[in-house]
């Protein structure tokens, strides 16, 4: 997907920007773990990218750029969060009973699938993310990396500890799914 | 290395072959283990089927219609549009090739941007056509629905080009018809649209020359009628209707992807 030269007309929206909206819902789910938060986190994140419009380099992966500014902006908001002690992150506890569903119950005719998405949440928020990435989004590892700015080394042990724990989760006898609606 | 215990294969390139990721130059080792180790072969089978049942999963949610607030900010924020024209210097004008599709940007092979103080003539024009026929209870419309290909035809034949009533069932309005309007110099065809509430909106087409002072992509209220309005490969483009702005924008994006599309279809 590229930018074609930046046709974007003042006053309406940027055709390559609404096509990456639905990608970017997705990953803000997952990472926030709250509808509502995701969408938000999704404003901000096309804020910031008009913002930083001119790094883009026309070419290049539009949706790589876009999750790295998801992910940065994430990581800020989660700083900023965590400097004010009466917060508590959703994301410091996997666990969290008010970790939302990325997707509605309607939405899904497996029950099992309902319940992978359920196990998601019990991941960290950094397994999370890289599973997403590798798993559903399909990005190679050198751009997970730069999207995470981690090594590689890193996005591999990530992906394996967290395909791990969820082939785990999902064999566990009367696991304590919270499936919440 | 003994071939009786042959050195396991490294979880990195187990995570990497299920993913279609591994190098070139260690697939064949991994091909070979594989052939003898049963437990390799079924965790390979577990990451893939993982990944497609993770896929299944998520994949619902791309297909969630987009909330208003985030088309508002995938729009150019206002303080940058002045910047946007600078920035959309020379370099970019040159006119880029475009490939039909969901794709494409919203300019056509004219990535000039012109901003008119005025309201152009084209939607004025549009807005008058629209508020006339619109509140016609009787005949609203020269043809029916009921005989499109008629309808087709024959503005086909009189705009000089190939036109065609985009199906806007999906956000709620369905075909009434449509007419010949008489505007400037260029006949221009109108497909009226009806929804449930019985409300109007209207697409007009006609011929129109790039770069005659008429703007490229506009939006313009002229007595309460919402107009949004564009120039694509020689053809002006307007919808028009008495709703909102934002649901406006809506049906525009339904009606040029359509078009694009059309168009795609009719070069194959």
């Amino acid at each position: 997907m590229t930018l074609h030269a930046d046709t974007g007309a003042p006053g309406l929206p940027h055709p390559d920007l609404v096509a990456a909206i639905p990608r970017l819902r997705r990953y803000a789910r997952v990472l926030t773990g709250d509808a509502v938060r995701a969408d938000d986190l999704v404003q901000d994140t096309l804020a910031r990218a008009w913002e930083k419009r001119r790094l883009w380099r026309s070419g290049s992966d539009l949706r790589a750029w876009l999750f790295t500014i998801m992910h940065n902006v994430h990581v800020n908001q989660l700083a900023l969060a965590r400097r004010d002690a009466a917060n508590v992150s959703i994301d410091a506890d996997p666990g969290n009973p008010a970790w939302q569903l990325p997707v509605r119950a309607n939405q899904l005719d497996r029950v099992e699938l309902l319940e992978l998405v359920a196990l998601i949440g019990r991941l960290s928020p950094d397994q999370r993310e890289v599973l997403l990435l590798a798993a559903v989004e399909e990005l190679r590892y050198d751009e997970i990396a730069n999207v995470l700015a981690i090594p590689i080394g890193t996005v591999m042990s990530r992906l394996s500890r967290a395909r791990d724990k969820l082939r785990r989760l999902s064999v566990e006898p009367a696991s304590a799914l919270r499936v919440v609606k | 290395m003994n071939p009786a215990h042959p050195t396991p294969i490294p979880d990195a390139d187990v995570h990497a072959y299920a993913d279609g990721q591994l190098a070139p130059d260690r697939l064949a080792r991994v091909e070979a283990a594989l052939a003898s180790d049963t437990g390799l072969a079924a965790r390979l089978a577990a990451i893939r089927a993982q990944n497609l049942a993770l896929r299944d999963a998520l994949d619902p949610v791309l297909a969630e219609p987009i909330p208003d607030q985030l088309l508002a900010a995938a729009t150019a924020p206002a303080s940058h549009a002045a910047g946007l024209r600078r920035w959309l210097a020379p370099a970019f004008a040159v006119a880029a090739t475009l490939v039909v599709g969901i794709a494409v940007g919203w300019f056509g092979r004219d990535a000039l941007i012109e901003r008119a103080g005025t309201p152009t003539t084209f939607a004025r024009q549009a807005a008058f056509a629209h508020a006339l026929y619109a509140a016609d209870v009787n005949r609203p419309v020269e043809v029916w629905a009921s005989e499109e290909k008629r309808l087709v035809t024959w503005l086909t034949k009189r705009l000089g080009f190939a036109v065609h009533a985009p199906d806007l069932n999906s956000v709620g309005y369905s075909l009434v018809g449509g007419r010949l309007v008489a505007g400037n110099e260029n006949p221009t065809a109108l497909f009226m649209y009806e929804n449930a509430d019985k409300q109007r909106l209207s697409l007009q087409v006609r011929k129109q020359a790039p770069g005659t002072g008429e703007t490229a992509f506009r939006y313009a209220v002229e007595n309460g009628v919402g107009v949004f309005y564009w120039i694509d490969d020689a053809c002006g483009y307007a919808i028009s209707g008495s709703v909102d702005r934002t649901q406006l924008l809506k049906i525009a994006h339904v009606v040029y992807g359509q078009l694009a599309a059309f168009e795609g279809a009719a070069t194959k």
